[in-house]
C-alpha cells in the first residue's frame, strides 16, 4: 500500500520500501548521494544525502530511510544544505589527489598541457596543436617567448628539472602550423571591433571568429602582432614567424585595418556605432621613467626595441650602454644592443640577482653574451658632459621585506658614484595610455567591461604583462561578447582544484605515476646556434626541438590530474553546494596508490570510503576482492595482503564504473 | 586462631586481584582452620585487598588492605585490632544495596550459594506466570536500559515477545566499553547467576529461543565466571522451559567500543566489522542473521530477578517519576572512596561524590559522567539529581554509569581532547560525520592544547560538534562531541585561556608550562640530574627547558618536591 | 586445511564464528599470520581480504608476534587521569618501547588499552594478564627490573 508523506512542501506518494532518495527522484527533486547504487544494498555512508525529518528535528540519510505517512520532509531549506556542505566538506578535507594537473593550473591561458603533451609524445602533432589552439591560438610565438608558468610548477620539479612543456607548442606549430585549420562556423552577422592587433587583440579576433562573431582589428602600427612585433626582439622572436602566425588569422577571415589609432583617425563613438562590441586592446606602451634628474636624457626601453625594429635591426651601434631594470624587458634591451655591436653593455639593478624579476634563462644568455651586471645600484642622477651621458649611481642595501615579500632595498648614504655612457637606457616597465573618453582605474588601466558595448582585454587591463596572460584575457573578453551578442553560455569554470600541494611541499612518494613507463631520463637540451653568431646577428638563438626528443619528453610526463576529473561526484557536488576543500584541514589519507594491475588504479588517498566497490564486488560480481580494513580515520580500501587486484580478478570494472571518485580507476585518461 | 570466626569471605574480583588478594588467600586457606570463601566485589576498591570474617554470631569483622605476609594473616586469624575497616557512616547512609546485594557475600561460582541466598527465585516466579504478565511486571518496574540509552526495557521485551519467528535471541550487552565503568565486570564476576537468572527471564518472557552473552575479551574472569554459571544452569537445566531448551552462548568481544551499538555489536556476533547499519528495521524485527532481537545490558538484567522477587511496584517504589530502581555507578578519579556504589536513582550528585566518595570539596572541579559520550557536570550544579533526563539536560548522558571526578588540577581541554583522541579511534569509519569529523575536532583540540590554536578553532569545534550530532549514523558519532561541548559551555574561559593569552591554568597542557627547581629547597642530592632521559638538567641544577620534554620524571623522583611544573616563562 | 591450524575444526564452520576462530589463533599463536588468515578463510568459507577486514577491525588481534612479556597500559579516562601518559613515557625510558613496539630481543612487547576495569587502582598496568595497580615511577621500574630478570 502507497504512503503519503510531505517533501519540501508537497504531498509525495511512496510505494512500500522506496527511500525517500527515491521518491524525491520521481518527483524531480534531486537529492545529492556518493554512496547509493542500485545495484547493490544500502551503505549509508556519505551522508551527503541528508534531509530533514520537521517534526522530530533530525536529520536522516534520504538513501536509507523509508518515509514514515505523514512525515513532513525538508530536502531543500539553506539548513539541509548546509549539513550537506559540510558532509562534502568534511570528505574534501581527507581527500588528496589532482583534480587538474599542476601546469594546467598554473597556466594562464588554462591550456590543457597534459593532453598535449601526450600527443607530441606520441608523434602526433596535429592533434597536439588543435588542443593548444583552444586556448593558445599563438602556438609559434608563444612557444618562443613564453616564461613558462607551467614549467615553474610542473611536478617533475621534484626529481629536478620540469618537462619542457612550452618546446611541444614550438614544435606543434612549427611543423603542423600552415596546414592547421579550424573548423569555421557560418558567421552571425554580428560584428565586433578590435582595437589594438597584439596578443590580446588577436586572441578575441581568434575566439570570436570560432563563435561565429566577424572580427575587425584596428591597428595602430603599420603592422599586426603589437609587443610581439616591436617589443620582442627577432633573435627571440623572428618576424618571419610572427607574419607566418599572422597569416593564418587572414586565411581566418580576420580582418585587419592598419595605421588606424583611436583618437586620431578613428573615434570610438563611431565604432560603437557601427559593431555590435568593441574590445579594447591596446595594451601598454609608455614606458616608466627612470624618476631622477635628468630623466628625460634616457630613452624608454619600449621605444628602443621599436625603433630597432623599425630600422630593419639595422640601427647604429650605442656605443657604451647603461640598460636600467631587471625585467625580461630589460634582458631583451641588452641582448639587442650587444647585437647592434656594443662590447660594453650593462645592467643595473636595484636588488641583487635573486631577485631580479627576469627569466633565469634569459640572464644566463645574457652573461653568456658579454653583459655586465651591477646590482645594488639605483639612478640619482643624468647628465650630458661633454657629449657623454653621465649617469650617477647610489649604492643599496637590502632591508626588510616589503608587499611583494621582496627585500626592499635602502640607500647606503654618501656611497654615489658616476659612470660615463653613450646610451642609457630606462627598461623599468610600462603602462597603459588609455585612449581620451575611456573610464581607467587609479593605476591607469581599464576595467574588462567598461560601459554598453564596450570590452577591453590584455596589457590595457591588467597592466604590463606577459604574451600568455595577454592570449586568456583575449579570449576571456571574446566569450563575454559572444556570450551578449549570440547568447553562448561562458564556459564552465571548476571552484575546485584538490592538489597535493605545489612540488616544493612534495617528495617522490608523493608522486602518483599512471603509466609504468615514466622515464628518468634529465630534460632534453636546447640546440643553440654559435656564441659567435649570437652576439653579431639577431638570428634566432635556439631551435626547435625534434620530434625525437620531445618523444623523450613526453615520456617524462608524470601525468597528474586525476583519471577521473570529468565525471567526479564529489568535485560535482562539491561544486554545486560551493565547498571549499581547505574549509577543514588536517591531516589526509597517505598518498598511496596502486598500479600492480596492468589496466586499474587504485588511489587510496583519493577514497572517500563508501564502501561501493567492497559491496559491488561481493553482491554483483561474486567476488569479494575488496574490503574496508581498519576503522576510524584510517580506513580504507584494500586488497588480499595489500597485494593488488589478484589473478581472481576479472578486470570486469564493475567497481570502477560504481567509484564515485578516481579512487578506483582505468589507467587511461579519458 | 579465634574461635568466633565461622568462616572468611575474600574479595577476588578483578580489582581484589589487582591489589594482591590471590596471595592473601592463599596465605589464609593455608593459616586458617575454617573455610575461606572467595568472593566477588563489595565496592570498595580503594580498600582492596579487603577480607571478611564472618562470626559465628552472624557479624562480621572486615579487614582492608591486607598484606599477604604472616603478620598481617596472624592478626585476622585472631581478629585483631589492626587494619580493621569500617563502612563509612556517611556512605552507609546514603547507599541503596539492592543489585549488588550478593555481591561480596556470595561465592560466584557457587550455584548452591546462589541459591541458598535467594537465588533463582524470580525465575521460579516468571515460570509461574504466562510470558505476558512477566513483561507486563517488567513495564510496571519502570525499568530504563542501564546501559546508557535509558530506553523502557517492558517495552523491548514487548516488541520481541509480539514476534513470530522460527529463532528470537536475547543478547546480552557485556561490551562494558566505556573507559571508567566497571559495573558489569563486577556484576558478572560477583554474581554471574543473577545475571544469568535475569537473561533467563527474558528469553521466558520473549519467547527467545536463544541467549548471546558478548562479553569483551578484557575481562576474563567475567568470561570465566559466566561460563561456570552457564554450566550449571545446563546442569540443573534452568535453561529448559515452554517446551524448549535455551541454546545460551558466551562470546568475546574483540575490543571495539562501537560494538556497544546494538547493530554493530549483531554484525559482531555475525563474524563481521563491527560496524552499525540504519535503523529501521531495528533489531527487534531484524537482527541476527535476520532473526528479531533484543539487546539489554548487563546491569538491566541484573535488575530483572528483583523485579520478580519483590514485584514491580516495589520496583517501582524507589527512585524518581522518569528513573526507576537504583544505579550503580563506577566511582574513580580525585577522591578518597574509588569504587562501587548503588544509589537510588534521583540522588545528587553532591551525595554521590562528597558524601560516598569522600572528595574533597575544595580541590574538585567537575565529574564526567557517561565516559566518551557524555559530558562534565562543573562542581555548582553538583545538587542535580542522577536521573537519565537531568543529566541529558546538562548535556551529560547517564551512560553506563562511569563517573570521574575531576580535580582542579586538571585541564579541561585536555580532557576534552583525551575523550576525542578515543572517540575518532573508535568510530568505525562507516559514516563521514563521525568518520571525518571527529578526527577533525581532535586535530583542532591537539592545536589549541599544543598552543596553536585559534578564536575561529572555537567557533569550528561548536558549529562541527553540533553537526557531527545531528548527522552521525550511530549514537558513537551522535555522542562524541558532548565532551567537547560540555566543557564549551562550562569552562569556555579555559579555551579561551589557551587560545588567547596561551595559558593553561592547571599547568598541564606541556606547551605552556617550564619546569622550575626551587633551590632553597633542593638538597643537591642529583638524583634529577640522573633520571633527566634528556640531559636537560645540569650540574648546577638549572633546567634547560628547550631540551626538556616536560616528562615529569625528576619532579617524581625528587626527595624534597623542590621540582614544579610552572607557566612558561615564569622566572 | 594447513595442519598448523587443524584445531579450528572445534568450531562449527559457518561466518559467524570467525572471529571465534580468529580469537582461537590468536590464543594459540600469540598473532594471526597471513598463513592464519589464509587458513580461516578457507575455514569459514570466505576471502582473505574479508577475513583481513574483519581482523584489522578490532583492536585484540595481533598481526606481528608480539614480545614474551606483554604489557598494556591501561588509558581508561580514571588511568589517564592519574598519570597514564607518564606510565607509558617511563616504560619508553626504561625498556625503549613505544605503544604498539617490541623491543629487539622479543622479551616486551607495549600496548596502550582502553580500560582495564581496575579505575579504582588507576593508574593500572597489565603484564600478560596479571593487572598491578596504583602504579608510581619507583613501583612501575621494581616491576618491570623484575621481569628483566625473569
Amino acid at each position: 500500500m502507497s504512503i503519503e508523506f510531505i517533501l519540501d512542501n508537497r504531498t509525495v506518494t511512496a510505494e512500500p520500501g522506496e527511500t525517500i532518495l527515491e521518491v524525491a527522484r520521481k518527483n524531480g527533486i534531486e537529492i545529492p548521494t556518493l554512496c547509493r547504487d542500485e545495484r547493490i544494498s544500502k551503505t549509508t555512508s556519505c551522508f551527503v544525502c541528508v534531509v530533514k525529518d520537521l517534526k522530530t528535528g533530525k536529520f536522516i540519510p534520504s538513501c536509507s530511510a523509508c518515509p514514515a505517512p505523514g512525515q513532513n520532509i525538508d530536502s531543500s531549506s539553506d539548513e539541509v544544505k548546509d549539513m550537506r556542505r559540510t558532509a562534502l566538506n568534511l570528505l574534501l578535507s581527507e581527500h588528496a589527489g589532482d583534480c587538474e594537473a599542476p601546469c594546467t593550473i598554473a597556466c594562464p591561458a588554462h591550456a590543457n598541457v597534459e593532453e598535449y603533451v601526450r600527443a607530441g609524445k606520441n608523434g602526433n602533432f596535429m592533434e597536439a596543436l588543435k588542443i593548444i589552439k583552444q586556448r593558445i591560438p599563438l602556438p609559434l610565438s608563444i612557444g618562443r617567448v613564453c616564461p613558462r608558468f607551467c614549467e615553474k610548477q610542473c611536478r617533475r620539479n621534484v626529481y629536478g628539472q620540469p618537462v619542457a612543456i612550452n618546446e611541444f607548442k614550438r614544435t606543434a606549430a612549427d611543423i603542423c602550423y600552415d596546414e592547421y585549420m579550424e573548423d569555421l562556423p557560418v558567421l552571425s552577422g554580428k560584428k565586433a571591433a578590435i582595437i589594438g592587433g597584439g596578443p590580446a587583440g588577436l586572441s578575441a579576433a581568434y575566439y570570436l571568429r570560432l563563435g561565429g562573431v566577424a572580427p575587425v582589428i584596428f591597428e595602430a602600427m603599420p603592422e599586426a602582432g603589437g609587443m610581439l612585433r616591436y617589443g620582442i626582439p627577432e633573435y627571440r622572436l623572428p618576424k618571419a614567424i610572427l607574419d607566418r602566425e599572422l597569416a593564418h588569422f587572414e586565411k581566418m577571415g580576420v580582418e585587419f585595418r592598419f595605421n588606424s589609432k583611436i583618437g586620431e583617425n578613428i573615434s570610438l563613438d563611431e565604432l560603437k556605432k557601427e559593431y555590435d562590441a568593441v574590445i579594447l586592446a591596446v595594451g601598454c606602451w609608455s614606458g616608466s621613467s627612470i624618476r631622477c634628474e635628468g630623466e628625460e636624457l634616457a630613452l624608454s626601453g619600449i621605444e628602443f626595441l621599436r625603433d630597432v625594429v623599425q630600422s630593419g635591426n639595422s640601427l647604429a651601434n650605442p656605443g657604451r650602454v647603461a640598460v636600467v631594470g631587471g625585467g625580461n624587458s630589460a634582458m631583451d634591451c641588452v641582448r639587442t644592443a650587444v647585437r647592434l655591436g656594443s662590447t660594453d653593455v650593462n645592467c643595473f639593478y636595484r636588488r641583487t640577482e635573486k631577485e631580479m624579476p627576469a627569466e633565469k634563462l634569459e640572464i644566463e644568455e645574457a652573461k653568456e653574451e658579454g653583459v655586465k651586471f651591477h646590482f645594488l645600484a639605483a639612478p640619482v642622477k643624468l647628465e650630458k658632459r661633454n657629449g657623454v651621458l653621465a649617469l650617477t649611481f647610489r649604492k643599496m642595501e637590502l632591508g626588510e621585506p616589503d608587499a611583494s615579500g621582496r627585500r626592499k632595498p635602502v640607500e647606503v648614504p654618501g656611497s654615489d658614484y658616476t659612470l660615463e655612457f653613450d646610451t642609457v637606457i630606462a627598461a623599468i616597465g610600462q603602462k597603459t595610455s588609455a585612449p581620451a573618453g575611456v573610464p581607467t582605474d587609479r593605476h591607469g588601466d581599464i576595467p574588462q567591461l567598461t560601459g554598453e558595448k564596450l570590452y577591453a582585454a590584455g596589457d590595457c587591463v591588467s597592466g604590463a604583462a606577459t604574451v600568455v596572460e595577454g592570449v586568456a584575457s583575449g579570449r576571456a573578453a571574446a566569450n563575454l561578447v559572444l556570450k551578449d551578442l549570440l547568447g553562448i553560455p561562458l564556459p564552465v569554470e571548476h571552484s575546485i582544484y584538490v592538489s597535493r600541494g605545489n612540488w616544493q611541499s612534495l617528495s617522490k612518494e608523493d608522486l602518483v605515476f599512471l603509466r609504468d613507463d615514466v622515464s628518468d631520463s634529465p630534460r632534453e637540451e636546447l640546440k643553440y646556434i654559435s656564441l659567435e653568431e649570437r652576439k653579431n646577428s639577431f638570428k634566432e638563438v635556439n631551435f626547435t626541438m625534434t620530434p625525437e626528443q620531445l618523444a623523450k619528453e613526453g615520456a617524462r610526463c608524470i601525468e597528474c590530474s586525476c583519471t577521473d576529473k570529468h565525471d567526479c561526484a564529489l568535485r560535482k557536488h562539491g561544486e554545486c553546494y560551493h565547498c571549499d576543500p581547505e574549509a577543514f584541514p588536517g591531516a589526509k589519507q597517505k598518498p598511496s596508490y596502486d598500479i600492480r594491475h596492468p589496466k586499474i588504479i587504485q588511489d587510496r588517498s583519493k577514497c572517500i570510503k563508501c564502501g561501493v566497490c567492497v559491496k559491488t564486488c561481493k553482491e554483483v560480481v561474486n567476488l569479494t576482492l575488496l574490503s574496508p580494513k581498519l576503522r576510524g580515520f584510517a580506513t580504507y580500501v584494500g586488497t588480499a595482503f595489500d597485494q593488488g587486484f589478484p589473478a581472481g580478478c576479472s578486470d570486469c570494472g564493475k567497481c570502477i564504473e560504481a567509484c564515485p571518485t578516481g579512487a578506483l580507476d582505468w589507467r587511461i585518461k579519458k | 586462631m579465634n574461635s568466633d570466626i565461622k568462616f572468611f569471605r575474600v574479595g577476588v574480583a578483578s580489582c581484589g586481584v589487582a591489589a594482591g588478594s590471590a596471595e592473601v588467600r592463599a596465605m589464609l586457606e593455608a593459616a586458617s582452620s575454617v573455610p575461606v570463601t572467595g568472593v566477588g566485589c563489595i565496592g570498595h576498591c580503594y580498600a582492596e585487598p579487603i577480607v571478611e570474617a564472618v562470626l559465628k554470631d552472624g557479624s562480621s569483622v572486615f579487614y582492608s588492605g591486607v598484606k599477604a605476609n604472616e603478620k598481617s594473616i596472624a592478626n585476622i586469624i585472631e581478629l585483631g585490632e589492626e587494619n580493621r575497616f569500617q563502612i563509612p557512616e556517611t556512605r552507609k547512609s546514603k547507599e541503596l544495596v539492592k543489585v549488588l546485594a550478593l555481591a561480596g557475600k556470595v561465592d560466584p561460582v557457587d550455584f548452591d550459594d546462589y541459591v541458598a541466598n535467594g537465588g533463582y527465585e524470580g525465575l521460579k516466579k516468571a515460570l509461574a506466570m504466562t510470558p505476558a504478565e512477566v513483561v507486563n511486571e517488567v513495564k510496571i518496574a519502570g525499568l530504563r536500559g542501564r546501559g546508557g540509552g535509558g530506553f523502557p526495557t517492558g517495552n523491548k521485551w514487548g516488541f520481541l515477545a509480539a514476534k513470530e519467528a522460527e529463532e528470537k535471541i536475547v543478547v546480552c550487552n557485556a561490551d562494558e566499553g566505556d573507559p571508567g565503568a566497571f559495573m558489569d565486570r563486577a556484576l558478572m564476576e560477583s554474581v554471574p547467576h543473577q545475571v544469568m537468572e535475569g537473561m533467563l527471564i527474558a528469553a521466558y518472557a520473549t519467547g527467545a529461543t536463544k541467549i548471546f552473552i558478548y562479553c569483551r575479551a578484557e575481562y576474563p574472569l567475567a568470561i570465566k565466571n559466566i561460563s561456570t554459571a552457564i554450566a550449571q544452569i545446563c546442569e540443573h537445566k534452568l535453561n529448559v522451559f515452554s517446551n524448549r531448551e535455551i541454546e545460551i552462548v558466551i562470546k568475546e568481544g574483540a575490543g571495539a567500543f562501537v560494538c556497544g551499538e546494538e547493530t554493530a555489536l549483531i554484525a559482531s556476533l555475525e563474524g563481521r566489522r563491527g560496524q552499525p547499519r540504519f535503523r529501521p528495521p531495528f533489531p527487534t524485527d531484524s537482527g541476527y542473521n535476520g532473526f528479531p532481537t533484543m539487546i539489554n545490558n548487563v546491569e538491566t538484567f541484573g535488575n530483572v530477578p528483583l523485579i520478580l522477587r519483590e514485584g514491580g511496584s516495589a520496583f517501582a517504589s524507589i527512585g524518581t517519576e522518569g528513573s526507576k530502581g537504583t544505579k550503580i555507578f563506577a566511582l574513580a578519579g580525585d577522591l578518597k572512596y574509588p569504587g562501587l556504589v548503588e544509589v537510588p536513582m534521583g540522588t545528587t550528585l553532591n551525595e554521590i561524590v562528597f558524601d560516598i566518595g569522600g572528595a574533597d570539596r575544595s580541590v574538585v572541579k567537575a565529574v564526567q559522567t557517561g565516559g566518551p559520550s557524555g559530558g562534565c557536570i562543573p562542581v555548582e550544579l553538583f545538587d542535580t539529581p542522577v536521573d537519565y533526563d537531568s543529566l541529558r539536560a546538562l548535556g551529560a548522558i547517564m551512560g553506563s554509569g562511569g563517573m570521574i571526578v575531576v580535580g582542579n588540577d586538571r585541564c579541561m581541554v585536555e580532557t576534552a581532547r583525551y575523550f576525542l583522541d578515543f572517540t575518532h579511534r573508535e568510530s568505525c569509519g562507516k559514516c563521514t560525520f563521525c568518520r571525518v569529523g571527529t578526527m577533525r575536532m581532535f586535530e583542532i583540540l591537539e592545536r589549541i592544547t599544543a598552543g596553536k590554536g585559534t578564536e575561529d578553532d572555537l567557533t569550528t569545534l561548536e558549529d562541527l560538534g553540533a553537526k557531527i550530532k545531528a548527522g552521525s549514523l550511530c549514537g558513537l558519532g551522535q555522542t562524541a562531541p558532548n565532551p567537547v561541548l560540555a566543557t564549551l559551555r562550562f569552562y569556555r574561559n579555559e579555551y579561551e585561556e589557551h587560545v588567547r593569552e596561551h595559558r593553561c591554568a592547571a599547568l598541564q597542557c606541556n606547551a605552556f608550562v617550564d619546569l622550575s627547581l626551587d633551590t632553597n629547597k633542593c638538597v643537591k642530592c642529583k638524583l634529577c640530574v640522573k633520571t633527566c632521559p634528556v640531559g636537560a638538567i645540569g650540574d648546577d641544577f638549572t633546567i634547560d627547558n628547550d631540551k626538556c620534554t616536560r616528562c615529569n620524571s625528576c619532579a617524581d623522583v625528587c626527595p624534597k618536591n623542590a621540582i614544579k611544573r610552572v607557566a612558561k616563562g615564569t622566572k | 586445511m594447513d595442519c598448523q591450524f587443524a584445531y579450528l575444526r572445534k568450531l562449527p564452520d559457518i561466518p559467524g564464528n570467525l572471529i571465534r576462530g580468529l580469537q582461537l589463533i590468536q590464543a594459540t599463536e600469540g598473532y594471526v599470520s597471513d598463513e592464519a588468515i589464509k587458513a580461516a578463510a578457507a575455514y569459514f568459507h570466505q576471502t582473505p581480504v574479508e577475513v583481513e577486514g574483519v581482523l584489522s577491525f578490532y583492536a585484540q588481534f595481533k598481526r606481528v608476534k608480539p614480545g614474551r612479556f606483554k604489557i598494556a597500559v591501561c588509558d581508561g579516562t580514571a588511568c589517564h587521569i592519574k598519570g597514564s601518559p607518564l606510565i607509558q613515557e617511563w616504560i619508553r625510558q626504561a625498556i625503549g618501547i613505544a605503544p604498539g613496539e617490541t623491543d629487539a630481543e622479543g622479551r616486551f612487547s607495549l600496548e596502550s588499552v582502553a580500560c582495564l576495569g581496575c579505575c579504582s587502582l588507576a593508574p593500572v598496568m597489565s603484564i600478560n594478564g596479571r593487572v598491578y595497580g596504583k602504579l608510581d615511577r619507583r613501583e612501575l621500574n621494581r616491576i618491570l627490573k623484575e621481569y628483566k630478570e625473569k
